[in-house]
């Protein structure tokens, strides 16, 4: 863990906005911690978030990424270290006094007020003039497709609506940073999918930076440009979507992100094309080296379920395949999922395309499995 | 769900063939259940209000009741000066009463709604315990702190401020205000603080967010979240100092006393039952009243419902 963040320089893969030619990050994270009592929610946490980015905190609960975003709300204040948005010291800046909105996990729309004035208050706030207050919450409601609905109460609302009127309320402010935290937790799958295209459309239209905290690791990946992965108050892995589902560089990473086999074992062998054999329980695996492995040093190792495929005409002598039994099949709709047990006695899982041929494998069967080198992880921590 | 006839035409039926299969038995709507409440209510409730609207019609004499119908009463209620100046000045006691009340109760209960655990507790404990004490007690205390030789006289003499004790303190309207403040405030800030205890802080929060300061995010959001608050303890407090007996029986002298000691003078002084009556629904008229001329202005109705729906 002594550098857990070392892609911080890594370009957010954005399509750069002119204006972000100059390289100034709308928000930079410097050194901070942050200790409640004992407990230590951060650890020395640094990195920068690029203007215009769609960027997801995501993690476990507990890990630390509501108390980043809160203390880039101005809602907690860092134990340690600096919060620059952009470029600009936040050091004992009140909430009211940032260039940032935040959309609540519960919303927290005002109750004793009609969703224009929920919409306005932002506005109302910064003394603008009653006639642009109208127009933009009529544009806020517009954009957020609830025109016509300014003056229903809160509690008449869907949560879908109940949504759109907090993003309205955010997003009327043109806030240089809009924070989310956890928005989309308390809605049912369908609505939730909606949510996220209704956030992707937004976030395209307007251009302001958004900062995504989930739990969610499907939902960071629909959405973000870039995921930062927390856990226990570090970041783990910053990267887009691909790179951190395709490389994970920690074993939590592979965990937490996509369904994953992971297994301990040691290097055996580094040959000269840049490929190892890593032996795990008795299984070998092939895969492309790092570098600075050495011989017998002990890694993990990851596949991905769907990497495992089922026509294994490879043998398991150069490390790309292996027999095993089938002990579980679950039909997943597009496809199948085997739960299988080598000869070796390693349990390994794959998941297979609906197909024919997948169709046709009983519990019970023996199967050749096959994977390619270029889809095992190799995980240094 | 046992039986599902397939040709279920009207849901209705169906249910209640379900219901007679299963093993839930039909209830209907169980109004009687209500009957406890409603009877008490009616017994203890209305018809003493019903008997003594009654009354008020009828007249008494020193050899008795007489059950006649007459405005007599009324329009001695309403014509003779001396009620008519008891009953301003029990208004104005009552609303002074409570206005004080929410000046003093509003800070409070805002800073027990912002205490925490341990801290909290203590303090609620220390708001509620001289209420463990009977009202008349809590009424009488006053006396021996603003008599003649009270505990406020003494003070002022032995610290030399005063040579003689102030007789003012005490047997005027002064002292059945601050008799009636000191026991009804509990009334006040109980609701009150209830009431800002379940603001989301959330809420706060979010205004700050959008740019409100302390001052605004305490107008614009908390301020109207507690109001109903406010409007139950207002409406308990000057239920209940309007027809205050006690306090200024004790505290209030002959200048002190209130309409409620006019009303239980013509019970138990004066045996005049139906003068008493046309007093007290006098009373129970001009409270109607107000409520009523309120809650076309406050929204007095968010009290009853208990919150924000209307």
């Amino acid at each position: 863990m002594t550098d857990p963040v070392s892609d911080v320089s890594t370009p957010p893969t954005v399509a750069p906005a002119p204006e972000m030619a100059t390289g100034n990050a709308a928000v930079e994270i410097r050194d901070v911690s942050k200790w409640f009592g004992e407990v230590t929610a951060l650890d020395n946490v640094s990195f920068e978030i690029g203007r215009g980015e769609f960027f997801s905190l995501l993690g476990p609960s507990g890990c630390g990424k509501t108390t980043l975003l809160r203390m880039i709300g101005g809602f907690e204040t860092p134990s340690e270290g600096q919060i620059l948005i952009d470029g600009v010291d936040t050091a004992g800046a009140p909430p009211y006094a940032r260039s940032t909105n935040m959309i609540f996990q519960h919303l927290a729309l005002f109750p004793h007020m009609s969703v224009h004035d929920n919409v306005a208050f932002g506005l109302k706030m910064k003394r603008i003039e009653d006639n642009i207050v109208e127009q933009k919450v009529h544009q806020a409601l517009e954009l957020v497709r609830l025109e016509g609905y300014g003056g229903r109460k809160i509690d008449q609302l869907s949560g879908g609506q109940k949504q759109r009127v907090a993003m309205a309320r955010a997003l009327i402010n043109d806030p240089s940073v809009l924070l989310l935290d956890e928005p989309l937790g308390a809605l049912d799958l369908q609505l939730r999918l909606q949510m996220q295209d209704e956030l992707r459309r937004l976030h395209k239209s307007l251009g302001n930076t958004f900062i995504f905290v989930t739990h969610d690791q499907g939902e960071a990946m629909a959405m973000s440009d870039r995921i930062a992965v927390m856990d226990q108050g570090h970041i783990l892995q910053i990267g887009t979507p691909e790179d951190i589902y395709e490389a994970p560089r920690t074993r939590f990473v592979a965990d937490f992100v996509g369904h994953t086999n992971v297994f301990d074992g040691r290097v055996s062998q580094i040959d000269d094309n840049g490929e190892c054999l890593v032996v795990c329980g008795g299984l070998t695996f092939r895969c492309i080296a790092p570098t600075g492995l050495a011989v017998e040093q002990p890694v993990s190792i990851a596949v991905r379920f769907e990497d495992v495929t089922l026509d294994g005409t490879l043998g398991s002598a150069d490390g790309t395949g292996c027999s095993a039994t089938v002990t579980e099949k679950m039909y997943l709709g597009g496809m199948f999922r085997f739960e299988t047990r080598t000869a070796e006695g390693v349990a390994l899982t794959s998941d297979v395309t609906n197909s024919d041929a997948a169709r046709l494998v009983a519990e019970g069967d023996t199967v050749n499995l096959a994977w390619r080198p270029t889809n095992v992880s190799v995980l240094l921590e | 769900m046992t039986a599902v006839t397939p040709d279920r035409v009207p849901a209705i039926a169906s249910r209640r063939k379900t219901m007679k299969d299963g093993g839930v038995k039909p209830i209907g709507k169980p109004v009687w259940l209500l009957s406890p409440g409603v009877l008490w209510l009616l017994i203890f409730g209305l018809a003493p209000l019903a008997f003594m609207l009654m009354m008020s019609f009828w007249t008494s004499t020193i050899f008795g009741t007489k059950p006649d119908f007459s405005l007599d009463n009324y329009a001695r209620v309403l014509v003779t000066e001396l009620y008519r100046d008891q009953l301003f000045k029990t208004l104005r006691i009552a609303f002074m009463t409570t206005a004080m009340t929410v000046v003093i109760s509003y800070p409070v209960a805002y800073l027990l709604s912002r205490l925490q655990g341990m801290q909290k507790a203590l303090f609620v404990l220390m708001m509620f315990l001289p209420f463990w004490t009977s009202y008349v007690i809590r009424a009488f205390v006053w006396l021996p702190i603003l008599g003649r030789n009270g505990a406020i006289n003494n003070a002022l003499q032995a610290l030399g401020i005063t040579d003689a004790p102030i007789d003012w303190l005490l047997f005027n309207e002064g002292a059945v205000f601050l008799g009636l403040v000191y026991v009804y405030t509990l009334f006040m800030t109980l609701p009150i603080y209830l009431s800002l205890e379940k603001i989301d802080p959330a809420l706060v929060e979010a205004a700050t967010d959008l740019g409100a300061r302390p001052a605004a995010v305490f107008r614009r959001v908390i301020l109207p979240l507690s109001w109903p608050g406010v409007l139950s303890g207002c409406i308990m407090v000057f239920l209940l100092s309007i027809s205050a007996f006690v306090t200024p029986q004790l505290l209030g002298g002959p200048s002190g006393i209130m309409y409620g000691n006019v009303i239980a003078s013509q019970f138990l002084a004066n045996n005049n039952w139906a003068f008493g009556s046309a007093l007290s629904i006098t009373l129970v008229g001009i409270v109607l009243l107000l409520l009523l001329i309120s809650s076309r202005w406050i929204g007095v109705q968010h009290v009853f419902t208990g919150g924000r729906n209307s």
